[in-house]
């Protein structure tokens, strides 16, 4: 039997769909969840086959609730559900997400439960890019079989090794998968890139300093090491902070 | 003219020939027959009678030319309008070609009468009569061809113009947003088979809500009815959002009978709550309080600012539309102010109390109540 999350804010909402799921048949209700954080917990407690995913939920949106999801070993199928969005719809339908229009029409879910597909994270990733996301509120990090949000606001700075990415923030230290270059695109203006291998959160930013050898090299709140400036990017970063 | 509004008073408006009955319009033809006998004067300057004797017959001429088809045209004008574009201008271009040929004939034939010849003032008449009216005639054909597709042209252009504004204030006033819309057709629906009591409630105040909304725009209802629109609202979005949404109404001070337009109060609630409370995972209260002193009117409404997103595109429009509106019923005397104080965004209106008295068959406080 096909097991189902449903989340989405609005208690009639998922109301209306745990009796529509129970009308199609064959689709058991895993449980439901009212917001994206609550979302990941129950997903990982329970792990439903495909999660019915609300795009406009206050907090962490469905489209970004999605991403997380997608860092777990065995993510879920994901159907995303909205009343009204325009700019979600156009990138659903242009990249062959599966979305659901509210008011659900129980053929629809039947159809769309029978055709969910797993979504690639590259694919979350343009969809969020598409359907004009505001920006990640959270990094999610995995550790064992537990989903860890991290609010940007609390992220001192993220520093690429080999294969990871650790992002190091206020309750300590965590192994991302994203790169970089992605996690710049998608902050934005909050983080400044100081060297191939290091993005700093600005609000975490203590001062820049000037070293004997002429390099640069910047300190963040809370942490004991310098963190070094590359010489291309240093005339940024002096020219941002006007220094 | 067309009115400020936008709407065309019946066939006589839509005509693009101005109205010369208005003694604006008669001011200009006199001003523009002035004007062009100047310009004729200076350009010709003939020996015989100097510059004064120039201006002097070219200004009697024009004036009865222009003077002539202006009468005759205020007293056609409602049959011109009748026809359709092209024979109303070729009836026009005809009729004043004919006065131009008819005064021109007039003048010469005066030229040659007793009476002239006795005061002596020949030189200022046309020596020969049909070289004088040919010349005449043709010139007039072709500025009045000239005149009269000016005045179409810009007819055109300011009917377009009246018709870009009138769709936009129609799009403002007409705007419920669709995503309110879709949301609340789902909750209707889950409502239907748990609560089909509720779901009738919510279908209602649905309908009572669009009534209001499609309604006829520069309608002005009491504000009782419109905090009863504003209520209805909350109602509906209250089922949606259950206990997230805490709406807090002070509005006992508040006269019932002052006129307002129809949907002032509803936007700034739906505003309110989709950008201060939706995004909100805890959700929040909306404060409305409404106060009057002796001639004013007040209403605050108040919402939790949400950090993540700034002030939207949609909020400002509806602040712009208000705004607009409340000026076009108050004049300088309304006043509308928004902006972010700590962690409350708020919205304050303020117009002056006019009492407006409903009509005998509605009933008091029903949205349906409307007072033009």
């Amino acid at each position: 039997m096909l097991t189902v999350l449903i989340v989405d804010d609005e208690p009639p909402a998922r109301e209306r769909l745990r009796r529509l799921l129970a009308e199609v048949g064959g689709v058991g209700v895993a449980g439901e969840a009212a917001s994206g954080r609550e979302a990941l917990q129950q997903t990982v407690r329970c792990s439903p086959d495909v999660v019915l995913l609300d795009v406009r939920m206050p907090g962490m949106d469905g489209i970004e609730t999605a991403r997380h999801l997608s860092i777990l070993t065995e993510p879920p199928a994901v159907i995303f559900t909205t009343a009204y969005d325009q700019y979600a719809v156009n990138a659903f339908e242009t990249r062959a997400v599966g979305y659901l229009l509210k008011p659900v029409h129980k053929d629809k879910l039947a159809a769309a439960l029978a055709q969910a597909n797993r979504l690639t994270r590259p694919q979350l990733q343009r969809l969020a890019a598409a359907a004009g996301e505001p920006g990640r509120t959270h990094i999610a990090a995995r550790r064992r079989e537990e989903v860890r949000l991290i609010p940007t606001a609390e992220i001192l700075y993220f520093q690429a090794e080999q294969k990871y990415t650790t992002v190091r923030h206020l309750h300590g230290e965590d192994l991302i998968e994203d790169s970089l270059r992605t996690l710049e695109e998608e902050l934005g203006g909050g983080f400044a890139r100081i060297h191939r291998n290091a993005l700093v959160n600005v609000r975490h930013l203590e001062r820049i300093e000037r070293n004997p050898d002429g390099r640069y090299s910047v300190r963040v709140r809370g942490c004991a090491a310098a963190l070094p400036v590359s010489r291309r990017l240093a005339g940024e970063l002096l020219e941002r902070f006007k220094i | 003219m067309a009115t400020p509004g936008g709407t065309f008073r019946g066939d006589a408006d839509s005509f693009y020939l101005p109205d010369f009955c208005a003694s604006r319009a008669a001011f200009a033809v006199v001003l523009i027959a002035e004007l062009i006998a100047i310009v004729l004067s200076i350009a010709r300057q003939s020996s015989t009678v100097g510059f004064w004797g120039e201006l002097a017959r070219g200004s009697l001429f024009l004036l009865w030319v222009g003077l002539v088809s202006a009468a005759l045209l205020c007293w056609l004008r409602p049959r011109l309008a009748r026809l359709e574009v092209g024979r109303g201008s070729a009836a026009v271009l005809a009729m004043l070609t004919a006065v131009v040929a008819g005064i021109s004939a007039g003048v010469s034939l005066l030229g040659r009468s007793q009476l002239v010849a006795g005061v002596g003032a020949g030189a200022y008449f046309p020596s020969q009569l049909w070289p004088f009216v040919a010349r005449n005639t043709a010139v007039g054909f072709v500025i009045i061809a000239v005149a009269l597709r000016y005045f179409y042209v810009t007819h055109q252009w300011r009917r377009n113009i009246e018709m870009r504004a009138a769709a936009r204030v129609h799009a403002l006033q007409a705007r419920i947003r669709p995503h309110f819309l879709f949301n609340s057709m789902n909750t209707i629906a889950s409502l239907t088979r748990t609560d089909p009591a509720l779901a009738e409630q919510a279908v209602q105040d649905l309908a009572d809500l669009f009534r209001a909304s499609l309604s006829e725009r520069h309608q002005t209802i009491t504000l009782a009815e419109e905090l009863a629109i504003a209520r209805t609202y909350q109602r509906i979005e209250q089922l949606r959002l259950g206990e997230r949404l805490q709406v807090h109404w002070d509005v006992g001070r508040l006269p019932g009978d002052a006129r307002v337009p129809g949907l002032m109060l509803q936007p700034l609630l739906e505003n309110a709550i989709y950008h201060g409370i939706e995004p909100r995972p805890q959700g929040g209260t909306v404060t409305v309080t409404g106060e009057r002193s002796a001639e004013l009117v007040s209403v605050v409404v108040r919402n939790p600012v949400n950090e993540r997103h700034a002030e939207r595109e949609g909020n400002r429009v509806a602040l712009a539309n208000i705004r607009e509106r409340l000026a076009l019923l108050y004049g300088g005397r309304a006043l509308v102010k928004a902006g972010r104080f700590d962690e409350e965004y708020i919205v304050t209106l303020r117009f002056p109390y006019m009492a407006c008295t409903p009509p005998a068959e509605a009933t008091p406080g029903s949205p349906e109540a409307r007072v033009r």
